[in-house]
This record gives C-alpha cells, sequence and structure tokens, in this order.
C-alpha cells in the first residue's frame, strides 16, 4: 500500500514546489483589475483577469510603496511580485511588490509629466505664440504623403484658395522614426521661407500619435522661426505638440481652414475698400462743389451789376407803383364826378323845363320866384326848353296857397 | 513704398478711409488721402498672386518634386 498523506503535507508540498520555481519568484503579470478592496489594514485584495482567466492578487501593507496611483476596476496593469501557494485553503495566489498602470497608462503618465514640465518650462506660455499671418503665400504642411489627413488639407486649402503655394514634407508620423522625421520637415519647411506650417496627422491610438507627445517635437515647434499650427488626430485628442504650437487645430482639416483665407473673401474686400473709397471722394467732391456753387451765388449778389439790377427794379416798381396811385386817384375823382353829375342832373331846372315848366328871370337873369318881385310892366324872360320868351307882366295877382 | 504685407495695407486702408470720412479734412488733404489709397489698392492688387498651384513635395535632397 501506498503512502496516505495529509491535507497539510500536501499542501506544503505543492507550496515548496511553488517556492523553488525561480520564474514564480519573481514574475511581472499584465491584467485587468477586478474586485480591488483596500482593507483598512493596509492591505489590497484584488482579482487580475483577462479574457479568459483570473487569478487572486494581494498587495501587503508593507509592499504598498510599489504603487504609485490608486487602481481603479477595470484598470490594466501590471504586477510584478511572487506566486505562492495559501495553503490553509490549498489555493495559489499573487503577492504584489509592485503594480504599474499597462501601456497606454504608462504613455499617458508619461505625457502628463512631460507636459506639467514643459508648461513650468514655459513653453506653452500664451506670451511665445506667434500669430498666424492671414493672408499667406506659402504654406508648409508636415504630415504622411498618404492617408486622410493630408488629403483633407490639400483639399480644403485649395478649395479655398487654389493660388496658396503647398508644400508638403512627407514625414513618418508613427513609429520609432516619426519623432526625427517630424522635426526633419519642420526645419526644411522653414528653410523654404513658408508663411505657415501645418504639423499633423489623421487619428488613432495614443501609441499612434505619440510622436508629437516626444519632447523634441515640442523643441522644434517651439524654436521654428514659422508660426506652426498643429492638426494631430481628432478634436478630443490633445498632444504636448497642440500646447507647444502657436495654434492648435482641433482636426487637419479646421487646420487647413485656420492656415489658409478665402480667396473670395479677400476679393469682396478690396473691391469694397475701392468701392469706399470713391464714394466718399464723391461725396466730398459733391459737397466742395456746392460750397463753391454757394459762394459764387453770394458773390453775384453783392457785384455792383447786381446792386445796379436791383435798384433798377427798385426804380421800376416805385415808378409803378405811383402810376398806379396816380391811376387810381383819378379814377376815383372820376367816380365822384359821375356822382355829383348824376346829382346834379337830378337838379337841373333845364330837366324841369322839358316836363313843361319854365323858368322866369329878370333880365339879368336872375330866377324871380317870388310875385311880390313882379312888377306890372316889367319885362320877363321865360326860359324854355329849347328857348327863351321875353314878355311883359299885364297883371300881378297874389294867390294864397 | 516700403515692403508689406496684404495685411498692413488693409490697415492702412482703414486709416486712409477714417481720414477721407473726417469733418475737418482740407481739399486737398482729401486728394493726397485719396490717391494714397488708390496706391495702397493698386499694392494689394498686385501682390495677389492669381495663378493656381501645384501641391510641391520635398525630397530627401531639399528639392521640390511635384505630388
Amino acid at each position: 500500500m501506498k503512502n496516505i498523506y495529509s491535507v497539510t503535507q500536501v499542501n506544503s508540498y505543492i507550496g515548496n514546489m511553488f517556492a523553488q520555481d525561480f520564474m514564480l519568484q519573481a514574475i511581472q503579470v499584465r491584467g485587468e483589475v477586478s474586485n480591488c478592496k483596500y482593507h483598512s489594514s493596509g492591505h489590497i485584495y484584488f482579482t487580475l483577469k483577462d479574457e479568459k482567466a483570473a487569478i487572486a492578487c494581494v498587495m501587503f501593507a508593507r509592499s504598498r510603496g510599489g504603487l504609485a496611483f490608486r487602481m481603479q476596476e477595470g484598470q490594466q496593469v501590471v504586477v510584478q511580485g511572487s506566486i505562492e501557494v495559501y495553503e490553509r485553503d490549498g489555493r495559489y495566489q499573487m503577492y504584489a511588490r509592485a503594480i504599474t498602470p499597462d501601456g497606454v497608462g504608462l504613455l499617458y503618465e508619461k505625457f502628463e509629466r512631460l507636459k506639467s514640465e514643459l508648461s513650468e518650462l514655459g513653453m506653452f506660455a500664451e506670451q511665445y505664440k506667434r500669430p498666424i499671418p492671414k493672408y499667406i503665400q506659402k504654406l508648409g504642411v508636415v504630415t504622411a504623403p498618404t492617408g486622410a489627413a493630408v488629403r483633407d488639407i490639400i483639399q480644403i486649402a485649395s478649395r479655398r484658395n487654389p493660388y496658396v503655394q503647398i508644400i508638403l514634407y512627407p514625414a513618418l508620423v508613427q513609429g520609432e522614426q516619426a519623432a526625427p522625421s517630424i522635426i526633419k520637415g519642420i526645419h526644411a519647411l522653414a528653410g523654404q521661407k513658408v508663411d505657415v506650417i501645418i504639423a499633423g496627422r489623421g487619428g488613432g491610438s495614443i501609441e499612434d500619435l505619440w510622436a508629437f507627445n516626444e519632447r523634441e517635437v515640442a523643441q522644434a515647434i517651439f524654436d521654428c522661426p514659422i508660426p506652426i499650427i498643429s492638426a494631430v488626430g481628432h478634436e478630443t485628442d490633445w498632444t504636448i505638440a497642440d500646447f507647444a504650437a502657436d495654434l492648435r487645430a482641433p482636426t487637419p482639416s479646421a487646420a487647413a481652414e485656420l492656415a489658409v483665407y478665402e480667396f473670395s473673401g479677400l476679393e469682396e474686400k478690396m473691391e469694397e475698400y475701392a468701392a469706399a473709397l470713391h464714394r466718399i471722394m464723391m461725396q466730398r467732391c459733391s459737397a466742395y462743389h456746392r460750397d463753391v456753387e454757394k459762394a459764387a451765388a453770394l458773390l453775384r449778389a453783392a457785384s455792383p451789376m447786381a446792386r445796379l439790377k436791383q435798384n433798377r427794379m427798385y426804380l421800376l416798381r416805385m415808378e409803378e407803383n405811383l402810376q398806379a396811385a396816380m391811376k387810381e386817384s383819378l379814377l376815383r375823382r372820376r367816380h365822384l364826378l359821375q356822382l355829383y353829375a348824376e346829382r346834379l342832373k337830378g337838379l337841373s331846372p333845364l330837366d324841369k323845363l322839358s316836363q313843361g315848366f319854365s323858368s322866369v328871370t329878370d333880365v339879368d337873369n336872375k330866377v324871380i320866384a317870388d310875385v311880390d318881385r313882379v312888377e306890372r310892366g316889367q319885362l320877363l324872360v321865360i326860359h324854355m326848353k329849347n328857348g327863351v320868351v321875353k314878355a311883359r307882366a299885364e297883371q300881378v295877382e297874389r294867390v294864397i296857397r | 513704398m516700403k515692403k508689406q504685407t496684404l495685411e498692413e495695407a488693409f490697415a492702412q486702408l482703414e486709416t486712409v478711409i477714417a481720414k477721407l470720412e473726417a469733418e475737418d479734412i482740407s481739399l486737398e488733404e482729401s486728394f493726397r488721402v485719396y490717391s494714397e489709397g488708390m496706391e495702397l489698392l493698386q499694392f494689394c492688387n498686385a501682390s495677389i498672386d492669381t495663378v493656381e498651384k501645384k501641391v510641391l513635395k520635398l525630397n530627401e535632397n531639399g528639392e521640390l518634386d511635384e505630388f
């Protein structure tokens, strides 16, 4: 009969096997954090897993120096430590001595570190930003010669203004050689005396965009005497190059819009200026013309000829007034005369004569209206309508009426 | 006239127009300012290049090729 072992013996045996395994004593395991518990004792318990498997992990309080961040559920980490058997439960688990964020996380940390470092150095300060000239003639582009970024930039730039010269520096924008290639491109385009440089690439993961997070690239952008517009990835991607650039465009397309002015707008602007100049000058000229006219009119009015003419006019008017007054006066008197004539006519004795009455006078032509003035035998003149009769009074008789 | 950019020329045109619009400008001054404005416009027209450009590519030797 073979030996029979106790559970303790078995677990102890397996524990020894693990302990003697060189690899298990110092191993690095990559995985996703789950069931992470920060215990009040200072120990951290969590599970490290991937798509297919899981392993229990513990980091004791004394090892906490190996963890520089607070672990989050689902975070990708690399755990460094040993794998040992927990004999009481017959389980093995990982004892973590150091935990670091994996891959992307590492890059992100690197990014944050460089960003704050360069920011403290003042590389991102507003005062160093060069203004982007508005009306450019030459545009430099540092990007990959294939792909959406270069196509978008060329398409938008040419549509806005086909007269702007685009010079492309075909750069590597991904991988080990990307940073030196981008730096070389910036230097080369500065040498071509372009007005503005667009440096960028299309979207991708943080690893893809990494060249734009390198210190040397940021330094080249900062040192470049020509204004640089960064255009890396999408709207949400921020790189160190974006902070160092004179202007950050959210995308390569946007960079082309920011760098290249619209030619039609320029034409319109020029026409407006020409129109404004002409309009104001014309207004001014006609205003001066009016002033001159006004002065001439005043001068003419003040001339001796005008004075003479005015006096003559006055004279003429006075003459007219005089004549009118004279005429008026004559007319009034003629009327009066007529009126008197009418009245006289009514009183005229001749009128009475014509109706069969006669007038009697003495020889001196004095009217005799009283019989008492007539003596018998006195010569009387009887005036009739068409002549006179001389007669003698035969008899004088007084009648009482 | 000194070498200048379109932007500077436009800024000067703004000044010229403001001067021309001022109430107290004399006739002689307005003619002088006007001709200055016309010269600026001529400069702008002359400095606008209306030849369509092909995209150029810098090669390894620093020479330009058509892209």
